[in-house]
This record gives structure tokens, C-alpha cells and sequence, in this order.
């Protein structure tokens, strides 16, 4: 464990996170390849085969861009498919319900064993804001929205505790109020009362991260503040020369400033022409200059892949759920 | 496709006097005239995750959130031939005094997040998701039916629920908008919407409380769209599920409330310009089985032990009295002090909403008196008698339904097991072997989608 811990701002008091350190400050492990999968319906027959491939050939990731169909459902859908590969859909922190969207992902979490992650983005496309019959919020709105519907999120997936579950036959209490707490986020243009209507998940907070692709939309301050790390973005549309990229992902982990490279996003990859010939070597190239954390083993939650620490829970006395809250409204 | 071929159970089976006594036309039209019996009945498994219905006490009692036990249930159901897995919802925790309830099971996975992962692991089962209406936008929700219809080969269904209440409200962004009365029309707009996403239409929806554009942009999924469910009580409700549902599954404890349920339905469907046999009933149940009767007797006893104990028997006085009954014995009778409230609440659950307290509680103090009752015994026959309950020996319960199926009184059962996950193993291996014999129970699927296994025509 790292011993210079710093408690300065980066997350907000109010936000459970990670551990106490930003992400340029933690230490990261060696950064996992990712290939992206786009949710495109022409592809339903082939998502499994290709997540299996994919597991089998050692990728640590997939990643699950909107081609139409939810890409929560298509991960959720390869969970029981696969046992080693994580699974983290891109999808947008705006004109969505932030309860909705924390549930449905922590689900993800329990139905993979601890494999998921969000690859938060920032929709600005009008057409998606009109489809919710909302409009597209300014640049600094929508990095706003996205900062509080991540810390609204991250509050309802820290509402349980680990052992809330407490199944105690002599006092006949199935779950134990003191053990949940509401998570009683006030945002700009919603607010959440929690708590979560899920068990705490395996990961407890699911592994939050921001593709290059997407970091001017979601804004600075959940870029590097608040997300738990960077997809680097390789387009390998065109092909790619495994000495290029290893040059290019080693010029990324260099870089001082900035959060740490937790993912290796291959995009645009066509994976019905090409389902493992360029990602596998480009994973090779990669794997022998060092540069890729080792394949994920059968039930390895994404946290340790990223070398993310365990995420304790954030008790917060202040949104204690149980009688005591009463008691001492009462005395108030 | 859809083969619906009415398989008859035999002929020389008499009706017994009571079901014979509720016909009112011949055998092809008991009920009403416009309503045909299949003879035919369809189950369903109702996976609760709230309630005192699931026994958490139990060493067999499994972990309710995890993976694991929704696969064997969902297992165990698709190998006794269930149409449809179905998944209830409820969008804030449920709290009791001002605090989460402690003394039932609590905690569920995202519905249809789970549905999809269940899709990848089952052939033929339906896979039906409790959504809500009132907290969802309609093109987001209706996506995600459709990528789940797509992604199981049409096997999806959704039960259409609303919501009006501002405390659940406090987890979403548009707050307690809506006022009781108008949630049913909210509700049919919003299919409405729904639908023409799966159509593949262009949407310009302008209601009472959004605004809406959108182009469906999916491919129709194997059965066209997702089978809609409704609970349908109230005659609101029952109306509302008339003009729009598939499926209704409101439960229904007698034979003579089920058939007086299906004559009311097949009316108001008939009125709604639907042909009467296209709302199939399919009532919420709790089945307790066992080999003779006698031993079934002593299970049922068993079971409701379990299920409501003593906390949760003061519990369920407290909803509807308002106040703290904690010092009352639940062995002795039930408390002779009055109701705080007006109405009970509705941080229960639907089935606990808007009692008028005063006067239910003084029915209850009468009726459990008259009986002998204490809180606990009277807490666990009430709860109980919500669960449309078969109990009974495997022979018992299978004729019994036989009668069910040939007056056309239902068209299957939404069973909620009390045991998780294993409780639908003596469901598979006792009772649906017998209902397979006397020709009311299909011996395999009739085919790859949940229309066409529930007997519905394409749409």
C-alpha cells in the first residue's frame, strides 16, 4: 500500500471513493487490454463466440459501445458466458435516471462476480436528449450533470454494507437498518433518497472510467477527479503496426500529469472479419515490452485487474438509516 | 406458428358439483358466451425478492441476490415446461416506522439487467421484468425490452406497473408528479409510446407530463414484441389491462372469485374491441404440496410459521394501526388501542395502500376475537389469505386445477415459490407429471417464444 496518503479535495467530502487518493496519486498496475464491442443487433448471434474468443486469448476487458442495443443487457447478457473478462458498458451519465442506471449497474456487478465496470460518457447528441424530452444542456452543464449523476451513483452503491444481510432467526431480522444508510444526494436537477433497492455488490463501487474519446464532454472535473482512471483509445480501424502501438501506449504511461491509463481500448476493430488476429498481436506485442497487466484468472473481480484497492465502505453517520436517525430527529 | 391446438382433458371427468354450480352456459362456453376454454394451463414462476412469502429462516434458504439461485430456479422451471420466469420490482426500499423493513427478505438485482444475463443460460422460458411506468422514460425502457426481447430470441414480457406515490418518487428526477387518478392514463400513453418504438415508428409524443421524439431503430425480435403483463385489480386497473395487457395476473384464492374475475374481464376486453380470448389469466399463487393430505395440512402450518414471525406479525398490525405495538404479546389478542392514522401508507408495498384504518382495524379486532386468534395466528392466516393458495395432496391440488382449466376459469398460475431456490422442485416433480396425465399440462413447448407458449396470438 502506498503510505503518502493525501486527504486533500479530490473527491468531494460527500462522495465515497476508491480510497483517499486521486487517480493521478494512486498508483496503478500495469494497464488492461480492452477491445470494444459495439451493441450492434447485426452482431447478436455472434456476441458470445466473440466474448469467448476474446476471454480465452487472455484480453482482460470489454468494453460495450451503444450500437443500438443497451449495452448494460449485452453485458449483462455475457456475464454467465464468461468468468474472467470484465465487462464495462460506455454509456451516458445525463439524460438518463441516475437510480435506474446505478441499479442496473451493480447488478451487472452481482450477476458477473465483481467484473463490472462503467465507462461513464457525457451524451451531447440532441436526438438523445430528446428521446427523455429533455434538451441538450451547455458544456459546462453537461460536465456538471455527469459529476453528479457519478457521486449520486457511487452514493447509492455504498448504501448497503458488506454484511447488511443479516439473517439473525432469534431477533427475526432478515436485514439490518443500522448496516444501510440513504444516500441523500442533492444535485443541480435531481436528487436521490436511496437507499439502494440492491445489495451492496461484489465490488462495492464499480471501477469508473473515462475513454479519451469522451473526456472533453464528461468535463476536467470528472476526467480526473472523480473517475478512477483513463482509457487510452487505440483506432485500429485502419489496422495497426504492433510497433506503433507499443511506442504510443508507452509514451501514455510515461506521461506525469494527467490520471493513470487504466484501460487499452482497441476500437473499431472488425471483429466478424478479424474476431482475434489483430488483438491478439497486438496483446503479444504489448505483453513482451511489459506493458499489459497479466490475463485475468477465472473469477478476478475488475478492481484487482486495475490494481484498485478494495473499496471499503463510507459509513456516514449523517445518513444513517435506522431508528438512531429518528431518535435523534426526536431530540432535535 | 402459434399452436394453441386445445388439448381437452378427458371427457368422462364430471365437473364436481361447485364448479358445475358457477357455470352458467354449456361445456364450449361456460363462463361467457364469448369465452372458450382451452382446457389448457401455463405456469409461470413469480420470483418475489420482498414479502413474507420467502422463508429466509431456513438452512435451505438461499442467498436472494445471488447469481446462482435465480440460475437454478430458472433451471428448474424451464425443465417443468414454466412459459415465463417473471421478476417483480419495486423502486425504493420499503420501510416500516420511518426505517427499512428488517424482518422480510429485501434486496433485489436490476429486473431486466438480470433477465438478459438469464437469456444466455435458458432456451424457451419467458423472461418477464416488472417495470414501472410512472419512473421510467418510455423510449429508454422500451430499448431496453427490445434489446432483452432480441437477445433471448422473443422470449421477453414486461408487467406493467405504475406508481403514483411521492415517496418513491424521492429517488427519481421528476419527484410525485402524478395524481392517483390519472396513473392509468399516464400508463396507457406510455405503452402507447412504447409500442410504436417497437414498431419501428417515428415518435412525437406530446403528453400531459413530457415530451417525447424518438425513432425506433430496432429489428421486431422473434414474437414481434415483448408480452405485456398487468396486475389489473381495482376496476381501473381491470379496465386499463382490458384494452392493452396479454396477460393478467391478479391472484385469486377460490374458484368461484377466479371465475367471477374471468367473466369480468372477458366483458370489459369484449367491450374494449379485443377478442375475449386474447387476455390470458394466469393469477399470482403460492402452491404447498405434499404426498397425502394429511401431511399437506401440517406443510401449510409449517410454512405460514415460517413465514410470519413474531416481529413480523406485530409488524403488519403496526402498518395499519400507525403506531408502536411493540409492547403488545404476539401470543395475546390483538390491541385494544386505536389507529394513529387515517390510511395506511405506502412505504409497504402496493398490497398495503390506502386501508381505511379505523375501520379495518375494528373488523380485524372482531373477526380475530370470534376466532380465537392471537396477533400471531391472526397475522399469518392474513397474510396467507393474499397469496391465492393451492394446498393440498399432489393429487388434491392437481384436480383441483383440472377444474380451474375445464371451466376456463384461468389460463395458469404466476407461482411464487416460498422456498428459494429450491421451491419449485416438488412443483416439477410432483404436481406437473399429474396435470401432464389428465391432459391440462403441455408435455413440451410449443415453441421458441413466450407468445407463442403462452397460447397468444402473433402480434
Amino acid at each position: 500500500m502506498t503510505t503518502t496518503a493525501s486527504h486533500l479535495g479530490a473527491h468531494s467530502a460527500d462522495t465515497p471513493s476508491a480510497d483517499t487518493l486521486s487517480a493521478q496519486e494512486q498508483r496503478p498496475g500495469l494497464p488492461v487490454l480492452a477491445v470494444d464491442l459495439v451493441s450492434d443487433p447485426a452482431l447478436l448471434g455472434s456476441f458470445a463466440a466473440l466474448a469467448h474468443d476474446l476471454e480465452r486469448a487472455g484480453i482482460g476487458a470489454l468494453t460495450i459501445s451503444d450500437g443500438g442495443l443497451h449495452p448494460i443487457h449485452v453485458a449483462s447478457y455475457l456475464a454467465p458466458l464468461t468468468d474472467a473478462i470484465a465487462l464495462l458498458p460506455r454509456t451516458d451519465a445525463v439524460y438518463v435516471e441516475p437510480f435506474h442506471l446505478a441499479t442496473q449497474l451493480m447488478s451487472l456487478d452481482h450477476i458477473s462476480h465483481g467484473r463490472a465496470g462503467w465507462l461513464l460518457t457525457a451524451e451531447t447528441d440532441p436526438t438523445v436528449a430528446a428521446t427523455v424530452g429533455r434538451t441538450t444542456l451547455g458544456l459546462e452543464d453537461t460536465a456538471r450533470e455527469a459529476a453528479d449523476v457519478l457521486e449520486a451513483s457511487r452514493l447509492v452503491w455504498d448504501s448497503w454494507a458488506e454484511d447488511a444481510v443479516v439473517r439473525d432467526t432469534a431477533s427475526g431480522v432478515y436485514v439490518d437498518a443500522a448496516r444501510l444508510q440513504y444516500a441523500d444526494f442533492e444535485g443541480e436537477s435531481f436528487a436521490v433518497r436511496g437507499p439502494a433497492i440492491t445489495p451492496r455488490s461484489p465490488q462495492g463501487l464499480l471501477p469508473v472510467l473515462i475513454a479519451d474519446a469522451d473526456r472533453a464532454a464528461v468535463g476536467g472535473r470528472v476526467a480526473t477527479e472523480l473517475a478512477d482512471g483513463r482509457v487510452l483509445d487505440l483506432d485500429v480501424s485502419t489496422g495497426a503496426r504492433p510497433d506503433a502501438v507499443v511506442d504510443t501506449v508507452e509514451r501514455a504511461l510515461a506521461e506525469d500529469a494527467g490520471p493513470a491509463v487504466r484501460l487499452v481500448r482497441l476500437v473499431g476493430l472488425d471483429l466478424e472479419a478479424d474476431p482475434l488476429g489483430t488483438v491478439a498481436e497486438l496483446s503479444a506485442a504489448l505483453r513482451e515490452r511489459g506493458l499489459l497487466a497479466a490475463a485475468p484468472s477465472a473469477g478476478q473481480s475488475l478492481r484487482d485487474q486495475l490494481g484498485l484497492p478494495v473499496a471499503a465502505r463510507a459509513a456516514d453517520p449523517a445518513r444513517r438509516s435506522d431508528r438512531a436517525r429518528l431518535n435523534s430527529e426526536d431530540l432535535a | 406458428m402459434s399452436t394453441t391446438a386445445p388439448l381437452r382433458p378427458a371427457a368422462d371427468t364430471e365437473l364436481s358439483a361447485e364448479a358445475a354450480a358457477l357455470a352458467t352456459g354449456p361445456a364450449e362456453h361456460p363462463i361467457h358466451p364469448a369465452h372458450t376454454p382451452t382446457g389448457q394451463l401455463s405456469f409461470g414462476a413469480f420470483f418475489q425478492g420482498v414479502n413474507s412469502s420467502t422463508i429466509w429462516r431456513l438452512p435451505q434458504s438461499g442467498e436472494q441476490v445471488a447469481w446462482e439461485s435465480f440460475e437454478a430456479l430458472v433451471r428448474t422451471a424451464e425443465r417443468g415446461k414454466f412459459a415465463a420466469f417473471f421478476l417483480g420490482e419495486g423502486l425504493r426500499l420499503r420501510e416500516h416506522r420511518g426505517v427499512p423493513l428488517e424482518f422480510d427478505v429485501a434486496g433485489r438485482p436490476d429486473a431486466q439487467a438480470l433477465l438478459a444475463a438469464l437469456a444466455a443460460v435458458t432456451d424457451q422460458i419467458g423472461l418477464v421484468a416488472t417495470q414501472n411506468t410512472t419512473y421510467n422514460d418510455p423510449v429508454d425502457l422500451a430499448r431496453r425490452f427490445q434489446t432483452l426481447d432480441l437477445l433471448s430470441g422473443g422470449r421477453a414480457g414486461w408487467n406493467v406497473v405504475t406508481t403514483d406515490n411521492a415517496w418513491t418518487g424521492e429517488n427519481f428526477r421528476r419527484g410525485g408528479y402524478l395524481d392517483h387518478e390519472d396513473r392509468y392514463v399516464h400508463a396507457e400513453a406510455f405503452v402507447e409510446v412504447a409500442q410504436q418504438f417497437w414498431r419501428g415508428e417515428q415518435i412525437e409524443h406530446d403528453g400531459a407530463h413530457y415530451s417525447v421524439r424518438a425513432q425506433g431503430d430496432l429489428p421486431r425480435s422473434a414474437q414481434g414484441s415483448p408480452v405485456l403483463f398487468q396486475a389489473g385489480a381495482s376496476p381501473a386497473g381491470q379496465d386499463f389491462a382490458a384494452r392493452t395487457a396479454d396477460v393478467i395476473f391478479s391472484p385469486h384464492g377460490t374458484l368461484e372469485a377466479a371465475v367471477d374475475f374471468r367473466r369480468s374481464i372477458v366483458e370489459r376486453t369484449v367491450a374494449a374491441g379485443r377478442d375475449a380470448s386474447s387476455v390470458k389469466i394466469l393469477p399470482g399463487a403460492e402452491v404447498v404440496l405434499a404426498p397425502t393430505e394429511k401431511e399437506a395440512d401440517e406443510k401449510i402450518r409449517w410454512v405460514r410459521d415460517l413465514q410470519v414471525g413474531p416481529e413480523q406479525a406485530i409488524a403488519l398490525l403496526e402498518q395499519y394501526w400507525g403506531r408502536d405495538l411493540s409492547d403488545f404479546d404476539p401470543e395475546g389478542p390483538l390491541p385494544d388501542v386505536e389507529p394513529e392514522v387515517v390510511e395506511s401508507g405506502v412505504t409497504r408495498g402496493a398490497g398495503f395502500q390506502f386501508a381505511k384504518a379505523q375501520e379495518l382495524t375494528q373488523q380485524w379486532r372482531e373477526e380475530a376475537a370470534e376466532k380465537g386468534q392471537s396477533i400471531l395466528e391472526f397475522a399469518r392466516v392474513k397474510a396467507g389469505s393474499r397469496r391465492g393458495t393451492f394446498s393440498g395432496s399432489y393429487d388434491a391440488v392437481a384436480d383441483r386445477l383440472v377444474e380451474f382449466a375445464r371451466l376456463g376459469a384461468i389460463d395458469g398460475l404466476n407461482i411464487t415459490p416460498w422456498l428459494i431456490p429450491s421451491g419449485l422442485d416438488d412443483i416439477v416433480d410432483h404436481l406437473i407429471p399429474r396435470l401432464q396425465e389428465r391432459g391440462v399440462y403441455p408435455t413440451d413447448y410449443a415453441g421458441s417464444t413466450l407468445r407463442e407458449n403462452l397460447g397468444l396470438p402473433p402480434v
